[in-house]
């Protein structure tokens, strides 16, 4: 009676056990390596801006491309809400959409700019920490002269990671525009806030960079 | 500081009481760099290949290992003032006088970031204010402080402290020479910004969050 307490107590211990085993398992592949999602994407983006096509675009139409190709892996509704910061719940929800799309429209062309520069740089993906629900994915890009380190920040929607900001070489653009944007809606308001984004937009957009 | 946390998103209150006379040095400043530096830069990077430019900003990198090593000493990392001392004692031997950086390259020894603004503020000393020093660039009341104090005690092992003359020589080839490394950038991160004087303000406290977490070394 006793021995069989006792087996049955070592059996449940290690039944237990396994379980515990299996169960975290399942939970660890659960979640998707955010690395292993971020590479065939960023293969894409140098893919798309290698393309030899896209040297004979407008600025506009390259922009479009690019992000149409970004859009797959970097979740703009939430770069914009975390860049509006404390204001957000203020907005109506058509504002939110017309804030989302120029500040779209603004990264667009913060990338569009580096196609102009873009020579058949190397990522290299050196670690990455998961924290929750949370991602950051380290690179860096490789270039002739210089290393710069990118991190993207990600959150998991789902079953995929999707980038709400990056870091370059420890500036946070979500960040520094959050910091540029409360100033505009302090002083300003929401209305000041697009108009500037608008005119910013018009701006690069016939900005010719000479490099 | 982690990104991962929502709290890292929270706005972040800079002391600013001087903003109106920054941003006058601030205009200063990008006068300075686009009608002096950069064409002057820009001279200088047609003129030497890139490998020897970078070889110029090894050798004044490697200049200032020793202080770098006496500040992390100062804040108690004894380990990477070991590091310090290492890479510029082979550098300075292998690397031809710090030319060349085989202890990163060969050893594996990676730089260490140090300063006395850090070695102040492990001690606890507070920043002050926000400040926007003449052809300096930003900074704040404890890390000009900081800036000063190395500055002083590199004096003590630079080959050029005959004069003033050779003092600013010697600085103004450094500066050419990092901004002929970095041309462009400038121009680049003011494009994109709406305000210039807050989006460098805002940099300059995200970069130095940055170099001053030793964590993920």
């Amino acid at each position: 009676m006793y021995i069989s307490r006792i087996k049955l107590f070592i059996f449940t211990v290690c039944f237990l056990f396994i379980a515990g085993i299996f169960g975290i398992q399942t939970a660890a592949s659960a979640t998707p390596d955010p690395t292993e999602q971020f590479r065939p994407f960023i293969a894409k983006v140098t893919a798309t801006l290698a393309d030899p096509d896209l040297k004979t675009l407008s600025k506009r139409e390259k922009s479009r491309r690019v992000i149409s190709v970004v859009r797959e892996r970097f979740d703009f509704r939430e770069m914009s809400k975390r860049v509006i910061g404390q204001y957000w719940r203020d907005l109506s929800p058509s504002e939110q959409d017309e804030f989302e799309s120029l500040f779209t429209q603004l990264l667009q062309y913060v990338y569009v700019d580096r196609i102009d520069d873009y020579s058949g740089q190397e990522v290299e993906f050196t670690q990455q920490r998961i924290k929750g629900q949370r991602a950051e994915v380290q690179t860096l890009l490789v270039d002739k002269q210089k290393t710069i380190p990118v991190a993207y920040i990600m959150t998991l929607r789902g079953n995929e990671w999707m980038a709400y900001d990056v870091i370059v070489e420890g500036v946070s653009l979500v960040r520094n525009y959050m910091e540029q944007f409360r100033e505009i809606l302090r002083k300003d308001g929401y209305s000041g806030l697009t108009d500037q984004l608008r005119k910013k937009i018009v701006e690069l957009e016939q900005e010719n960079k000479v490099s | 500081m982690d990104y991962l946390d929502d709290e890292s998103y929270e706005p972040s209150s800079v002391s600013d009481p001087l903003e109106p006379v920054n941003r006058f040095f601030f205009n200063v400043n990008d006068k300075v760099y686009v009608w002096v530096l950069e064409p002057v830069s820009t001279g200088y990077s047609k003129v030497l290949p890139s490998d020897i430019r970078q070889c110029v900003s090894n050798f004044f990198y490697n200049l200032g290992e020793p202080v770098r090593a006496v500040n992390c000493l100062l804040q108690g990392r004894v380990h990477d003032a070991g590091r310090t001392l290492g890479r510029f004692v082979i550098n300075s031997i292998c690397g031809v006088f710090g030319l060349a950086d085989p202890a990163a390259h060969e050893f594996k020894m990676s730089p260490v970031y140090a300063s006395l603004g850090e070695t102040f503020s492990v001690w606890g000393v507070g920043d002050g204010f926000y400040l926007v020093v003449p052809l300096l660039g930003p900074s704040t009341l404890r890390d000009l402080t900081g800036t000063v104090g190395d500055g002083f005690a590199m004096t003590t092992h630079t080959p050029w402290n005959d004069d003033v003359l050779t003092t600013a020589a010697a600085h103004g080839v450094r500066s050419v020479n990092y901004t002929s490394l970095h041309l462009g950038e400038y121009e680049d991160a003011k494009s994109l910004s709406f305000d210039p004087y807050i989006a460098f303000r805002n940099g300059y406290f995200q970069i130095r969050a940055k170099q001053f977490d030793h964590t993920h070394q």
